[in-house]
């Protein structure tokens, strides 16, 4: 792990891979001797050829019986050889599903414990496309280029073989007059990858250009410049279509060469046949039969110089699914986990601070926070407030432990965060982020995702307890009702309600809340705040406020600034001191003051 | 979905029928480049069967003769040179503009097809796009624009192998009739084959290809929700919950492996079979003089050649319900009407009127009651007003048809001059510059722009920038906050100088001082006449000139803010549950 895979070479690429997957390579060599034998049938008529023209086919002398035996000999060989075939495809296809359902597996487990630097907007595209269309690709692969790879490559091999026992002079004599071809494929072969990378390159960024267009449709129509658009899109267009045209028309030539090489190479064969005579052993049956094994030995060419983009591009995808799998995963698990005390829990910073970096992105490092020293006692209602990007976010990740610090240490009830267990640290402590994610389930398969054995009647409680039954029970099918993608059908105010539920149910002792910036409709508005006191009540809370109301109403309020803390005391205290929180907060109200006469 | 649907359908359709009509379609885009893809292929065809003579003359002239009677001449030798590799020179000049042109012929008729869909797409009016999907309509002008004409690639290919076909067929027969028609009848049995290979094996392609779609909706929706994940500690159960989606997929892929390893099976062992038949009854037929040793090499030599495309046109006519399934997804958009633009119906209003609504009722289909309810308003020129209302009260409908992009079922709206630019709540800003972003194509002066981005506050972000208003969105390191988006979409609209000016909750991600800082400036500004805010901050309400307000899609009553607090309940309840929350803060 100490080299990064995206500097590996092919062959180490594939080494890793069926090292990660051993489906892919188990039983390879048995693989490969069925695959050889089962390439023989392709043998048998040559022979045959060369069999009957020497011995059954003289003129005057023509023996049908004789043929007639060769004939059933090789009808065996062919049924044999056939079966063989249809192992080795079976076994070159299904282990190569086993391996590549095993690399997909792995990858959702590890995706799922990276860290959340690498989960941001920007890379989780990348990451969802390295267990669809990088695993697809691979599939492809196994299916259509590894599977002509193994049996042109076994043909080869063979009829090489054979050739070398007819007549060893006639093989050196095919081989070397086709042996420039080796040259010409690794010449034009470059090329050819090189054309391909581009059309895919172009591919892409075409479907990144159509994308914005759709979605920028509304846009574009409210300011009439579909036009430009529409001459933009035409110019992409034309050069995604060049660029595989190009590929195309390389391809294109490089498709005949084997059967331009195998001309020559017969007529050389044959020439040679002619100069070595009778007088040097040769028939004039080994002879013919030669000329089709030379056609046979060159005939694969065309199917290699089809699959060679497909290997290129499957061992790119392979080497991007392992640059995955060495991302190092999110927090490390203890080793030997301790237990967290029982009751409320204290949480401490000892000079905390944080960057972002990840794996992925070896740029992005500048510190978020700053030598944070902090203690929170168990039970007390937190509020941390700045302007956005001071930190808040981050410290409340790092109490959850949704991220390591860079350096220093966070304390749940004294016990440093590192050393707590996943499980035990997710029973006493949720977070609620400020858009909360919901699956397009039902509510109650939403609310099980925190207590998967919980029943309806455990969640119902919940729900009387945070006092928004009423809310419930106006919703079509109750906790039944389905919540659309991402929660779509309900808004954003209901959303957070059933992440609040969701943190109820767990029961924890630590909650984390990040409150939410998008305007909630009044009615919703108020059961949030009231669901919210509820569920805050003898909790230790961090709130990460965006509404100075409810700083005001917590037992003690942090003010970030730059990652750092700036002030720390209860909201009275912070108003008498009359610093930079009175301030913001009699901006605040200014603001929201609507001039109510009552 | 619907995709699986059109590919049933398909199956059960006569697929002969189905990829006529498609190529016919496609074939209208490019014809003559298509043309000579298949004169490369005819060459291809004639020169396979050609071939075989220069492999008779080899035996018959040249090796049994220097195997029979000891005598090599020189210049047979070179005749028989000249013959094969002539040939198979113009064999392979044929397969080389066969596939060029099948190349070209298949990326230009893409471009046209994507082209068709765009200019379509483009001149279709917001309310026909808010309809739509975005990952829809993508879909169709981009993967489904390529598997439409995907078929042309191996179609000059099949065109050859049916002249293949008729040649190799009618010259096995006049080589030796008895031979032939056993050589022949290997015809149908491989097509056969193959066509019943192609069905068996779609079918679980299909179940495999819905399961990916179903597994990559999972896995979106697993990334997407991986903090949530994490908070619940729910690693191992989504893993676990995936994988079943996995299993499923990779074993159809299974299914489909072993039914395509014993059809290649067949397909490479029943040729062979034929191939020793017709050398044991060639046998016979050169005991009975009826042809010679050439003549019967030259015969399994063609009859090998034509054996490989006769495997991979099963192939090839698998891609025709590919190609139909995204053609048909590609003529539902062209096929659809042009829907009338609502900004043509919109009318001139009076002077002093910046805007005038009469009698609009709006619904967003038939079926659905009406959002929008017989609403009759004016605001006069030069106001700033908000529209005030619940959660789903119709403000941003209300906008939209103001705006000219929604067609109101009935009623009219008029607007000064005209003209008026609409901000919406979630800004779409294009990949480019800033500058690209505000100008939208138009070349602005650059006082325009630099008032522009003045009065929507976004001066002094965008000044702090190295390359100003040059500075390219959308490239690594720079990232605009949600308020900062907001005032590039503004900066654009106030740029476009028209009399009203419209806003959806555009100050909503902004801070309260920034926020009354644009409103401010915009206020004071000369260009601009008109201001409408949909609006739900009282920070925001209370700096307007005056109020709309909605309730349920009707106007329940029009003022000043402090007026509608005195005389209007609802509106007084409103807000007062904005201002909750404060009260509960312990003011």
């Amino acid at each position: 792990m100490s080299e990064p895979v995206h500097r590996f070479g092919s062959a180490r690429t594939i080494g890793r891979g069926m090292r990660v997957a051993p489906a892919l390579s188990s039983g390879i060599g048995l693989t490969l001797l069925f695959a050889f034998i089962g390439t023989g049938a392709r043998l048998v008529i040559p022979i045959l050829i060369q069999l009957s023209i020497d011995n059954g086919l003289q003129i005057g002398n023509i023996r049908v019986a004789y043929i007639a035996w060769l004939g059933l000999i090789g009808s065996g060989f062919v049924l044999i050889s056939s079966a063989s075939l249809r192992v080795a495809t079976k076994r070159l296809g299904t282990r190569a599903e086993e391996g590549l359902f095993t690399l997909r597996i792995k990858l959702f487990d590890h995706i799922h414990r990276l860290s959340l630097a690498d989960h941001n907007d920007e890379k989780r595209g990348a990451l969802v496309s390295r267990v669809t269309s990088d695993i697809e690709t691979l599939t492809m692969f196994f299916s259509w280029g590894g599977l002509s790879l193994l049996l042109d490559g076994s043909q080869m091999i063979a009829v090489a073989s054979v050739m070398l026992a007819y007549d060893w002079r006639l093989a050196v004599v095919a081989f070397l007059v086709s042996a420039p071809l080796v040259l010409v494929l690794r010449l034009v072969q470059s090329r050819l990858v090189h054309a391909h990378n581009i059309s895919r390159e172009r591919n892409a960024e075409l479907l990144g250009v159509f994308s914005e267009m759709v979605s920028g449709a509304e846009t574009l129509r409210a300011y009439d410049a579909t036009n430009q658009m529409i001459n933009t899109v035409a110019k992409d267009v034309r050069n995604r279509g060049d660029s595989n045209i190009r590929a195309g028309v390389i391809g294109a030539f490089l498709f005949p060469s084997g059967e331009v090489f195998a001309v020559f190479t017969v007529m050389a064969v044959v020439g040679a046949g002619l100069l070595i005579g009778p007088a040097g052993g040769l028939s004039a049956g080994a002879l013919v039969g030669f000329v089709f094994l030379t056609y046979r030995f060159l005939e694969p060419i065309a199917e290699f110089t089809e699959v060679i983009d497909q290997t290129q591009s499957a061992v790119a995808s392979l080497r991007r699914v392992l640059g995955v799998l060495d991302t190092p995963i999110g927090p490390p698990q203890p080793s030997m986990p301790i237990e967290l005390p029982k009751g409320d829990l204290s949480i401490d910073f000892v000079d905390v601070s944080f960057a972002y970096g990840s794996r992925l992105d070896e740029d992005d490092d500048t510190p978020v926070l700053n030598s944070i020293n902090l203690h929170i006692p168990g039970g007390q209602h937190i509020a941390l407030v700045g302007p956005s990007g001071s930190g808040k976010t981050t410290l409340a990740r790092l109490i959850a432990r949704l991220a390591d610090p860079t350096v220093g240490s966070v304390m749940l009830g004294g016990v440093p965060l590192h050393r707590v267990g996943n499980d035990d640290l997710r029973r006493r402590l949720i977070v609620v982020p400020q858009e909360p994610f919901l699956f397009a389930e039902s509510i109650a398969y939403n609310l099980r995702f925190a207590l998967p054995d919980a029943t309806d009647g455990q969640l119902l409680e919940v729900f009387s307890d945070l006092e928004i039954d009423d809310w419930l029970d106006a919703l079509p099918q109750g906790i039944h009702t389905n919540v659309g993608q991402r929660g779509s059908s309900l808004s954003a105010g209901e959303r957070q309600l059933i992440a609040l539920v969701r943190a109820a149910v767990v029961r924890p002792d630590v909650l984390i809340l990040d409150e939410a910036t998008s305007s909630v409709d009044a009615l919703t508005e108020v059961r949030i705040s009231k669901a919210l006191s509820k569920l805050a009540k003898g909790r230790t809370t961090v709130s990460i406020a965006h509404r100075l109301s409810t700083a005001a109403r917590a037992d003690r309020v942090i003010l970030l600034e730059r990652g750092r803390i700036v002030e720390d005391g209860s909201h009275q205290q912070l108003l008498a001191a009359l610093g930079p929180y009175a301030k913001q907060y009699e901006t605040w109200v200014a603001s929201t003051q609507s001039n109510l006469e009552l | 979905m619907a995709n699986d649907e059109v590919v049933e359908d398909l199956h059960s359709q006569s697929r002969l029928r189905v990829g006529f009509v498609l190529v016919r379609d496609l074939l209208r885009f490019h014809p003559r480049i298509f043309a000579l893809a298949v004169g490369g292929a005819s060459i291809y065809a004639v020169c396979t069967v050609a071939s075989s003579f220069g492999v008779t003359y080899l035996v018959d002239r040249i090796i049994l003769p220097r195997f029979d009677s000891g005598k090599i001449d020189a210049g047979v030798y070179f005749i028989g040179a000249s013959i094969v590799i002539g040939i198979g020179l113009l064999r392979a000049f044929g397969v080389v503009v066969r596939r060029s042109f099948a190349g070209v012929s298949n990326w230009r008729t893409v471009e046209s097809i994507s082209m068709l869909l765009v200019r379509q797409i483009m001149k279709q009016p917001v309310s026909w796009h808010k309809k739509k999907m975005t990952g829809d309509l993508v879909a169709r002008v981009g993967v489904d624009s390529d598997a439409a004409a995907e078929v042309l690639g191996p179609l000059p290919f099949s065109t050859s192998v049916v002249l293949l076909v008729f040649l190799t067929g009618g010259w096995l027969i006049v080589v030796d009739v008895p031979l032939g028609l056993v050589a022949i009848s290997v015809i149908p049995i491989l097509l056969l084959l193959n066509v019943g290979y192609q069905r068996r094996i779609d079918k679980h392609y299909d179940t495999a290809q819905h399961e990916l779609g179903a597994l990559s909706s999972a896995v979106h929706e697993s990334f997407d929700g991986v903090m949530v994940v994490k908070a619940f500690g729910a690693e191992e159960r989504e893993t676990r919950r995936l994988s079943v989606i996995s299993t499923r997929l990779k074993d159809a892929r299974i299914r489909a492996v072993s039914a395509r390893s014993t059809f290649e099976a067949l397909l490479d062992g029943v040729p062979s079979l034929v191939n020793i038949l017709l050398l044991v009854i060639g046998a016979m037929r050169v005991e009975s003089k009826s042809m010679s040793v050439g003549e019967l090499t030259s015969f399994i030599y063609l009859f090998t050649l034509l054996i490989f495309p006769l495997r991979i046109i099963g192939y090839v006519l698998s891609s025709v319900p590919h190609s139909a399934s995204g053609y048909k997804r590609v003529r539902e958009v062209l096929d659809e009407p042009t829907m009338r633009d609502p900004l043509t119906l919109v009318l001139t209003s009076n002077t002093d009127v910046g805007v005038r609504l009469d009698g609009i009722t709006f619904r967003y289909a038939d079926d659905l009651p009406a959002v929008l309810v017989d609403i009759t308003l004016e605001i006069a020129a030069g106001k700033t007003v908000v529209i005030v209302g619940a959660t789903g009260s119709g403000k941003s409908t209300l906008l939209s048809v103001m705006a000219g992009l929604l067609q109101p079922d009935q009623g009219m709206v008029s607007i000064a001059n005209r003209s008026s630019s609409i901000v919406f709540q979630e800004p779409f800003l294009f990949s480019g510059t800033i500058r690209n972003n505000i100008d939208m194509g138009r070349l602005l002066s650059d006082s325009v722009l630099h008032n522009s981005l003045f009065l929507a506050a976004a001066d002094d972000f965008i000044g702090a920038r190295d390359n100003g208003v040059d500075t390219v969105i959308g490239e690594r390191g720079i990232n605009l906050s949600g308020g900062q988006r907001q005032r590039i979409a503004l900066a654009r609209a106030i740029a476009q100088e028209s009399a009203v000016l419209l806003l959806d909750d555009t100050t909503s991600a902004l801070d309260t001082v920034t926020e009354s800082t644009v409103i401010e400036r915009l206020r004071a500004s000369e260009t601009i006449v008109t201001t409408v805010i949909v609006a739900s901050r009282p920070s925001t309400i209370a700096l307007a000139d005056e109020v709309v307000f909605i309730e349920n899609g009707k106007l329940s009553d029009q003022g000043h803010h402090e007026a509608l607090i005195v005389a209007n309940e609802n509106y007084r309840s409103l807000m007062q549950s904005f201002e909750h929350d404060r009260e509960q803060g312990g003011l």
